[in-house]
């Protein structure tokens, strides 16, 4: 099923679908674009490079409460907190959908499945949008997304000359045309072309996850850290971490328990009550995040956990990104090195 | 479709709670119909105490005893320190079980050496237990027990009457220094082990302690011409879903609250050295 | 810009490569190129050979002197190239204690303030290729052609504002001091959020931190941030929820603000590195403009032997608590 509808008459269409789920949107917040939930007067940033906190967090929230407590006397009651809502993800980009899917490995595919997420995952119907505009950061060519083009997408977007495209690929998005169907008229394109230039910063991945393998205790890690600041940015724009945290809100008589975004470039990440810290100084927390992405999440799932969304790139304070650290690893094209 | 949250705690009761040493309990916990789940030993449960918060300690008791659930928990942090003040009749969140487990299939038929140091012993004591129930299927045991202290042993009368008797089981007691009212052995676990001079043939040998202690038995092990397949050991690392996602645990590829927390030391050899 | 940067860049190299070489120094703290030439990260060079990938160009953004912290504890000498930021950033270091003078090479580096890739990005249209600097100009290469605009208009946020581009305090001035700087509109953000109601001003922070992902960047890239444990992370008794709540969003926020009153060295490094850009210098100068005003013009950084108001007593203090 292949719709259109003008770019200007688009706010029709958000009023539309935010009547029945909530509707998340790129939407300009002060100086800073980010996924939120639409509501009216809101200022859609389609086209905007890159939003900078990738969607993952339609899926694994900030922060999720899961259950309600009551006490009282030495009795206990927990009740479960369940979120039915229907979700509608538009403008997810290809890289952040890749992204999203890497995510579904680990908490869908790997038992015990995460019912939070799984829940969240099958009530959202996903309208991807092909890129227009990759910004200087963006490297996606390298881990095989096609900037045109979301495979997993529930409806894949274009937007071309004044006019967004939308194709439905599953029964959620045929579903989710067909409620808006009195705003669509039909389309006839079949393929977008549009040449998208992206970087690779002279990176070659290949075989890389296999040679760090050995390389837990290389001098690169050594240098590598120094420059890091043991702040959380990159794990919380990073698209592809998935480190949370399980925390109590509350008092003695009543209150909730929530799931929250969490760091391993925090120190007391790993720390334990008795003291030890398996992960004391930052060289060791600089090591995991990237090991983690470069070589244990690619030894289970055969692919690198990164998706060029150059979101790290952009937001380290100091630089200290991953195309730095596939370079101090040696990931680097030769004629590069 | 729906899926259970794998989060979500089930009520328990708190039956009783005995003091071990000055810094040790032990918790025996019921559900609502006898045991919370099905276990193995050297699987754990996540504990909860509302607003406190969860923490993840190893099944003590065997899965043979089918009423209740123990847990040994030295008082370390928040939920601990907390659980320590609890009464009997008290409700708290429970659920599990985390883990793999000790292989009990695989060693069968073995001669079994357990080593344990301090609070270490609580997660052997579930498979000791188990063994000892089902005592046809194990060969030897032999159990090394140390504490800095007599008041810092656990489960001293089980170890010294219970245990001592079994049938085929000689069980050997340290400790770090002298004490007036200790007549045996003294010295540090690892120092006893070579002592007692082990032979590996047919053997496997199980140790749980501080990391110090554990390091030191792993070189004595080694030196006894133990090999790293004949060695296993239980880790212990901050844990906050016990599900293998949150990524406190992550050690290479494996999860230890998921593909552990029991490794052989050929395995612990193969991952890196963070825990 | 570049052909006076190299002639400077080549001064400092000079002066701190003789210093490593001689062993006066064991470290220097610089910075490097990153992958695009508007980006300068910081260098840690400890050979002859690192210290060829030592840039200075207007993209240094990064303050070094929080990194003494750490690099004291593996060597004895440390070198630091400092602008004016960062040689207040060293004051507040040393005047926490946190850092030994005798222990420090400090090379000071007037700075005219670091220029914002955002904005001489949005200003060039077409794709920017690259920068030059003449006469308080940038000059803009586009595939288009060429832009002129004025280098102040193109500044970050914390430079824009800055009064001291010349290192306060350093064992060597590496260029030419360029004065201080006149800026009659440092406090107008202040003034401006001071005029709202209380209702008002409260709906703006809750809007602004809403955002607040608690990444904690602000805090770790904070010259004034040095405790070894902060209250955040304390657990027994636990203050900082984690919850992302508008009441734990302020608590971290106002408690790490009043945490650095009279203590903020305006650098402005926390709002550079928020990825949210919320704009947290303004609460930090509410904080010097009320201390400025309760007990006479301070600032923090300038001067180490001047201890900060909050930290001396004088019979004379305001105490409108008490008073009624």
């Amino acid at each position: 099923m292949k719709k259109m509808i003008a770019a200007d008459e688009l706010a029709k269409l958000w009023i539309r679908l935010a009547e029945k789920s909530t509707l998340f949107l790129p939407v300009q917040d002060g100086p800073t674009v980010l996924y939120q939930p639409w509501k009216d007067g809101a200022q859609v940033e389609l086209e905007a490079f890159n939003s900078a906190i990738s969607p993952k967090d339609i899926f694994l929230p900030r922060e999720e409460t899961y259950l309600h407590y009551h006490c009282s006397g030495q009795s206990l009651e927990l009740a479960a907190v369940e979120d039915d809502r229907a979700v509608t993800a538009f403008g997810i980009h290809p890289c952040d959908l890749k992204a999203i899917e890497m995510l579904d490995r680990v908490f869908m595919e790997q038992e015990p499945a995460d019912s939070l997420y799984q829940k969240r995952r099958e009530k959202t119907t996903v309208v991807a949008l092909s890129c227009t505009k990759p910004d200087p950061f963006c490297f996606c060519g390298i881990f095989d997304v096609d900037p045109l083009d979301a495979p997993g997408a529930d409806v894949m977007a274009h937007l071309v000359d004044g006019y967004m495209h939308l194709e439905a690929r599953t029964e959620k998005g045929k579903a989710l045309l067909e409620e808006a169907g009195d705003l669509l008229e039909n389309s006839t394109i079949d393929k977008i072309e549009r040449e998208i230039k992206t970087t690779d910063f002279g990176l070659d991945i290949k075989g890389l996850p296999e040679d760090l393998k050995s390389r837990f205790d290389d001098p690169a890690w050594d240098e590598l850290y120094k420059s890091c600041l043991s702040c959380g940015v990159c794990t919380y724009v990073c698209p592809t971490c998935y480190c949370f945290d399980v925390e109590d809100y509350g008092h003695d008589a009543e209150g909730e328990r929530f799931r929250c975004w969490d760091s391993c470039m925090f120190g007391h990440f790993t720390q334990m009550a008795g003291g030890h810290n398996p992960r004391p100084s930052r060289k060791e927390r600089v090591r995991q995040r990237f090991m983690h992405k470069l070589q244990y999440y690619p030894e289970v799932y055969n692919e690198i956990a990164c998706v060029g969304c150059g979101r790290c790139l952009r937001s380290c304070p100091v630089n200290l990104d991953i195309v730095q650290a596939i370079k101090a690893l040696g990931g680097e094209k030769v004629e590069h090195r | 479709m729906s899926i259970a949250n794998p989060l979500m705690p089930q009520m328990a009761t708190i039956l009783d709670i005995t003091a071990e040493t000055p810094d040790v309990k032990t918790l025996r916990v019921s559900g609502k119909d006898g045991l919370p789940f099905e276990f193995m030993p050297g699987q754990c449960a996540m504990l909860s105490v509302l607003p406190v918060g969860e923490a993840i300690f190893s099944i003590t008791s065997s899965p043979t005893c089918r009423d209740c659930l123990e847990f040994s928990i030295k008082n370390v942090g928040k939920v601990s320190s907390y659980l320590h003040s609890l009464a009997p009749g008290q409700q708290i969140g429970i659920r599990g079980p985390y883990g793999n487990g000790f292989p009990v299939d695989q060693i069968k038929g073995k001669d079994l050496l357990f080593i344990g140091g301090g609070i270490g012993l609580a997660p052997l004591r579930s498979l000791i237990g188990y063994c000892f129930a089902n005592r046809d299927d194990y060969g030897q045991i032999d159990i090394v027990y140390g504490a800095r202290s007599p008041a810092d042993m656990i489960r001293k009368s089980e170890v010294k009457e219970t245990w001592a008797e079994q049938p085929n089981t000689n069980v050997h007691l340290t400790v770090d220094a002298e004490f007036p009212d200790w007549k045996g052995h003294i010295g540090f676990v690892p120092n006893y082990v070579t002592e007692l001079a082990f032979t590996p043939a047919n053997k496997v040998a199980i140790t749980c302690g501080p990391p110090i202690m554990i390091k030191f038995v792993l070189q004595a092990l080694d030196k006894l011409g133990f090999a790293p397949e004949q060695v296993i050991t239980t880790l212990e690392m901050r844990m906050k879903c016990g599900v293998g996602k949150c990524g406190r645990c992550n050690l290479g590829s494996v999860y230890v609250c998921k593909d552990g927390p029991v490794f052989s030391l050929a395995e612990l050899n193969e991952l890196p050295g963070e825990y | 810009m570049a052909e006076r940067n190299l002639e400077q860049l080549e001064k400092i190299r000079e002066a701190v490569s003789q210093d490593l070489l001689s062993g006066r120094i064991e470290l220097l703290l610089g910075w490097e190129k990153g992958h695009y030439w508007w980006q300068s990260r910081p260098l840690f060079a400890s050979s002859e050979g690192d210290l060829a990938r030592l840039t200075w160009d207007s993209f240094c953004a990064v303050n070094l002197s929080r990194y003494l912290l750490d690099e004291l504890k593996d060597h004895q000498k440390v070198g630091v190239l400092v602008k004016g930021c960062d040689s207040r950033a060293f004051n507040r270091l040393l005047q926490d204690n946190m850092v030994q003078r005798d222990r420090v090479i400090l090379y000071g580096l007037p700075c005219p303030g670091i220029l914002d890739y955002n904005l001489l990005a949005a200003e060039a249209g077409s794709k920017l290729k690259g920068i030059t600097e003449e006469n308080g100009q940038v000059i803009l290469k586009t595939e288009d052609g060429e832009i002129e605009v004025n280098r102040d208009e193109m500044l970050m946020v914390k430079c824009s504002e800055c009064l001291y581009p010349d290192p306060v305090v350093y064992d060597q001035m590496l260029l030419e001091p360029l004065g201080q700087k006149e800026v009659p509109e440092r406090f107008k953000a202040v003034n401006e959020l001071e005029a709202l109601s209380s209702e008002e001003r409260f709906a703006y922070w809750e809007k602004e931190l809403s955002r607040c992902l608690r990444c904690y960047a602000c805090r770790q890239a904070c010259p004034y941030c040095s405790c070894r444990e902060c209250f955040v992370e304390q657990e027994n008794p636990r203050w900082q929820g984690r919850a992302y709540q508008p009441s734990e969003n302020f608590l971290f926020h106002l408690v790490r603000a009043y945490h650095g009153a009279g203590r903020c060295i305006d650098c402005g490094e926390c709002q550079r590195a928020c990825p949210v850009n919320i704009p947290l210098q303004e609460l930090n100068r509410k904080l010097i403009k009320d201390i400025n005003e309760l007990y006479g013009d301070y600032e923090a950084g300038v001067d180490a032997e001047k201890e900060p108001p909050l930290l001396t007593y004088r019979p004379d203090d305001p105490a409108a608590f008490s008073e009624k």
